[in-house]
């Protein structure tokens, strides 16, 4: 320990002293500023302080509401809210990202397009908020997940109630589909109280009475820890579910106007002519509202709009077709009502009219001979109506159009109703700049030309006369209910006016309808049930005109797109019609060979659920 | 070694009392904060009853070997710490980005931590060998290499803040040997010089820590939300605290590094002013008893290294509660004797050791 003398030399303790005596001052100026530092945030800025550590922690946490179901009449559920299930990572939480990503993936096979987030891009955006990976994944990959909690920090499992459909393609038109709101929709005056996050109605009934599924959203105020778990419910608002709707369409019924249907392309409607009910509108092709459900992949939605038999398309409501020669009822019904004609005025048919330099034909060729107005409904004799519609002219033709509710919205619950087309002079002077043909007359007198009806005008139509004259509106909706059953609102039947035909002349035109299916020679002889007295109408509605020299039975020959569609309209039993029913096949050909098979299968398969309902 | 029985007479009860106190305060504190947190299985606060015990024993020894012969010795110290460094940087561990642990026997150890108390060592070797030869530019050029080298080497991890807490440390004890102001001025222009080329040496995450540092509220829920969260929880223990396993702020994991780097908001929220005042007041009395060692020790390199680790208390002390009040940017300095941290623990626990050492061989050559 030598040396440590000379050291101690060089030691000088005062010196020390000194600045020792400093730098205690200096220690207590800084343990001054931090006390004093403390005090401004816990004395002077604590309350402040601590309403923000309670904004921290509790969080008011939005409950959707569940969405309102659909049943039918005899309250069938059509469509029930299931439960999806989303994963979502929360990257603070998780912190390695990449690491838990390929844990995740490793876990189950997802499929390759499941997992739509890389890990780069998870890392922007805001913190501690999760961030959605993976939509709709089954319950087996959920419990895949939910076991591996632990090795996967900051993964969550949501749940997402999602609708089913379930009678899928059935009823896709009537009950639509829901997707999330469009920004477009979110601009409209009619989703003012709808968030970014909402599931909206985009078709059909869903879409039509979106405000009445909807319901009411509720809240929590729930305790989080920073990764937005949930530690404990402080209270909250119940979420008030949607409302529900029964309609009056009958589940059975559909599925048989669906299975008669086969795999034509068309539409087929029921409806009960004494009150306007629909009871079942069948569309094909069809398609699968459920795949709407999580969003519908591009591919898939591509293949929707791009096909040519538009299976998006409801054609019930929005198809518009020539009505054939199923509008001659209506002009039947304006001859008799003007006075130009009596059930018994006689009129010869030689298979041709002429009018001008052009020559019409009857579509039996040789002709039907003399005929009174029955027979010439009976057999659908065009020549008697071409001179029905000369004598008639297009204005008053139009005028009793309009009575019968062509040309106008039958204001049925649905989106995208079309209004078809009643012609009048005045119109085509303003759609051509020409005048009237007479020509064209005397193809509207036959439903052929400018005319255009929906199929539900036309059903609307057959069903005044079924029911005596009282012009309904269809109402596709029975009653809107609380969860409990209470009725919110009641969709009474709705009588939009009696058409101007008198009691006698209906009977006239119902006992001729009669006749088509029943009597002989009747082009509707396919639904002839001897204990059901169905009448009918059928109808051939032209897509282009055929050369004259043209054979009718060459159907098979002609081009799908130009092939006529065959129309077929009928309600039963004669006496009290409680039933009608309108079936279009597009480009079907002949109505009375097409269509009429399939409205036969209806009708029996109607009966026979009468029955078997009467029975239980 | 022979072991004079005078110097458990003059055992500094007063210091391991404090330091016990603090620990303890520290202990508690984690059971609060984190009494479901585990690291590799083990409850936090139990592992850092570990680490106290380990520190005690660390503790015995330092104050056991005459500081004389530890200082002698001091070069061996301070290049095994160096080394220690390197090992770290070839083979540390990464977490959070940057390369700090060094893991051996299922241990890990923060060889940074060790560095600390290694540059009082060296340093008080260094003036005590050269105060009287006065300091040339040429041994002041040795002096910055003898810094310089572990503050790049931590630097480069990165770590920036134990790598300028080295400087600090470093500067503190340059100034109360008195190495005078010219050494002052060239440290203060080669920082000026040295601050803006260092600033493209940052990682993203360091210049985004700067910035919010200078303004917390840029980016609420990214970088500036540490600091806001600690502010919020500090303030929100009010005057009375929020009382213990009640702070919102530390049981739903809203404060971040809550047992380390944060440890201190989490007391304050849960202690309120009062707490914070009774622990601070702890604190400054043994930053006090520390200067008073440093007084009355015997000589240069006693006074130095009482000096030394007495500021390594003071400015961890002054840097974490600045940090976690927002006084100073988020930079990673525990809070001494009261984090979690076994390296932390541990070193500190020599460190007090070494102050203990200075306190009681203070006597033996005057009587």
């Amino acid at each position: 320990m030598s040396g440590k003398q000379d050291r101690l030399t060089g030691y000088d303790p005062v010196r020390f002293r000194k600045k020792i005596r400093v730098i205690i001052w200096l220690v207590f100026l800084v343990f001054f500023i931090l006390i004093a530092r403390f005090w401004y945030l816990q004395a002077v800025r604590g309350d402040n302080l601590r309403q923000r550590s309670e904004n921290n922690r509790i969080r008011i946490q939005e409950i959707k509401p569940l969405r309102g179901l659909i049943m039918d009449t005899h309250g069938n559920i059509l469509v029930d809210n299931q439960s999806s299930f989303d994963i979502s990572i929360i990257p603070e939480a998780a912190k390695d990202i990449e690491g838990v990503m390929n844990k995740l993936a490793g876990l189950c096979d997802w499929g390759s397009d499941a997992i739509f987030r890389d890990s780069a891009s998870l890392k922007s955006g805001r913190p501690f908020v999760p961030v959605r990976i993976c939509k709709n994944i089954d319950r087996d990959q959920m419990a895949a997940v939910e076991t591996n909690s632990l090795d996967l920090p900051g993964v969550v499992v949501d749940v997402v109630p999602v609708r089913e459909y379930i009678y899928g393609e059935m009823m896709a038109h009537i009950l639509g589909y829901v997707g999330n709101i469009s920004s477009s929709e979110l601009g409209r005056d009619v989703y003012s109280d709808y968030r970014s996050d909402d599931i909206v109605g985009k078709y059909g009934i869903e879409k039509y009475l979106d405000g009445y599924f909807k319901g009411k959203s509720g809240g929590e105020q729930v305790e989080v820890d920073v990764a937005g778990r949930r530690l404990n419910v402080l209270g909250g608002i119940k979420p008030v579910s949607g409302y529900n709707v029964v309609l009056n369409m009958d589940a059975d019924l559909q599925k048989i106007c669906w299975n008669a249907f086969q795999e034509k392309a068309g539409t087929a409607i029921v409806v009960d002519p004494r009150t306007g009910s629909v009871m079942a509108m069948v569309n094909k092709p069809s398609f699968d509202p459920n795949l709407f459900n999580r969003g519908i992949s591009g591919d898939r939605w591509k293949k929707l709009t791009t096909d040519p038999l538009c299976p998006l398309q409801n054609r019930a409501v929005s198809g518009q077709y020539p009505p054939g020669s199923t509008y001659k009822l209506v002009v039947a019904a304006a001859a008799l009502e003007e006075g130009l004609i009596t059930e018994n005025t006689e009129i010869f048919c030689d298979g041709t009219y002429r009018m001008g330099d052009r020559t019409f034909r009857c579509w039996k060729k040789g002709g039907h001979g003399t005929v009174n107005l029955h027979r010439a409904i009976v057999e659908s004799c065009d020549v008697y109506f071409y001179h029905l519609g000369e004598m008639l002219g297009v204005d008053k033709l139009a005028e009793y159009a309009g009575k019968f509710g062509f040309g106008y919205k039958t204001g049925i619950s649905l989106p995208g109703e079309k209004k078809g087309l009643v012609p009048t002079r005045a119109w085509k002077l303003k759609r051509y700049g020409e005048p009237w043909q007479k020509g064209e007359t005397t193809s509207l007198s036959i439903g052929q030309g400018f005319c255009l009806v929906t199929p539900l005008q036309l059903l609307r139509a057959y069903c005044s006369i079924a029911n005596g004259g009282i012009l309904y509106k269809p109402q596709l909706i029975k009653r809107i209910e609380t969860t409990d059953g209470q009725t919110v609102r009641d969709f009474p039947p709705e009588k939009e006016w009696v058409i101007p035909v008198s009691r006698k002349n209906i009977d006239i035109l119902k006992y001729a309808l009669w006749g088509a299916v029943n009597e002989p020679y009747g082009t509707g002889g396919e639904l002839k049930r001897p204990e059901k007295d169905v009448c009918g109408k059928t109808g051939t509605a032209q897509v282009i005109r055929m050369r004259e020299d043209a054979s009718d039975d060459v159907v098979g020959d002609i081009q799908y797109k130009f092939r006529d569609h065959a129309l077929f309209v009928c309600f039963a039993p004669y006496k009290d019609p409680t039933i009608a029913i309108l079936v279009i096949v597009e480009h079907g050909g002949h109505g009375g060979s097409v269509s009429a098979p399939i409205a036969r299968r209806i009708v029996d398969g109607y009966f026979n659920l009468e029955r078997r309902r009467e029975k239980t | 070694m022979k072991v004079d029985r005078r110097l458990f007479a003059n055992f500094d009860w007063v210091l391991l009392g404090l330091v016990l106190l603090i620990s303890g305060v520290g202990i508690l504190n984690l059971y609060s904060a984190g009494y479901n947190l585990r690291a590799n299985g083990e409850l936090l606060y139990t592992k850092q009853m570990t680490w106290v015990l380990l520190g005690l024993v660390v503790m015995v020894i330092t104050f056991s070997v005459d500081y004389h012969i530890i200082i002698r010795h001091a070069y061996l110290i301070y290049v095994g710490s160096v080394l220690l460094l390197l090992l770290v940087f070839f083979y540390g561990n990464i977490t959070h980005g940057s390369q700090r642990w060094l893991a051996m026997y299922g241990f890990s150890f923060q060889p940074s931590e060790l560095m600390k108390l290694a540059i009082i060592i060296v340093l008080v070797r260094y003036f005590d060998d050269n105060m009287e030869k006065g300091y040339s530019p040429g041994n002041l050029a040795v002096l910055l290499t003898i810094v310089g080298i572990p503050f790049f080497m931590i630097a480069r991890q990165p770590d920036l803040g134990t790598a300028m807490f080295l400087l600090v440390l470093s500067l503190s004890m340059a100034v109360f040997v008195g190495v005078g102001r010219r050494l002052l001025i060239y440290f203060t222009l080669g920082g000026m010089i040295f601050a803006p080329l260092y600033w493209f040496f940052l990682k993203d995450y360091q210049r985004e820590r700067i910035l919010t540092f200078l303004n917390p509220e840029r980016d609420p829920l990214g970088a500036g939300y540490h600091i806001i969260q600690s502010i919020i929880a500090i303030g929100s223990g009010g005057i009375w605290g929020k009382g213990v396993l009640k702070g919102t702020q530390t049981q739903l994991r809203f404060l971040p590094e809550q047992q380390t780097d944060f440890a201190f908001s989490v007391f304050a929220e849960e202690w309120g002013f009062i707490g914070v005042s009774v622990l601070m007041f702890i604190f400054f009395v043994l930053i006090l008893w520390g200067l008073k060692i440093t007084r009355y020790s015997r000589d240069l390199p006693g006074a130095l290294t009482a000096f030394g680790v007495t500021m390594f208390v003071f400015w961890g002390i002054f840097i974490n509660v600045g940090m976690v009040t927002g006084i100073f940017p988020v930079v990673g300095i525990p809070l001494p004797f009261f984090s979690y941290g076994g390296s932390s623990m541990i070193v500190l626990m020599a460190g007090a050791g070494l102050l203990m050492n200075v306190s009681m061989r203070r006597f033996i050559l005057q009587s």
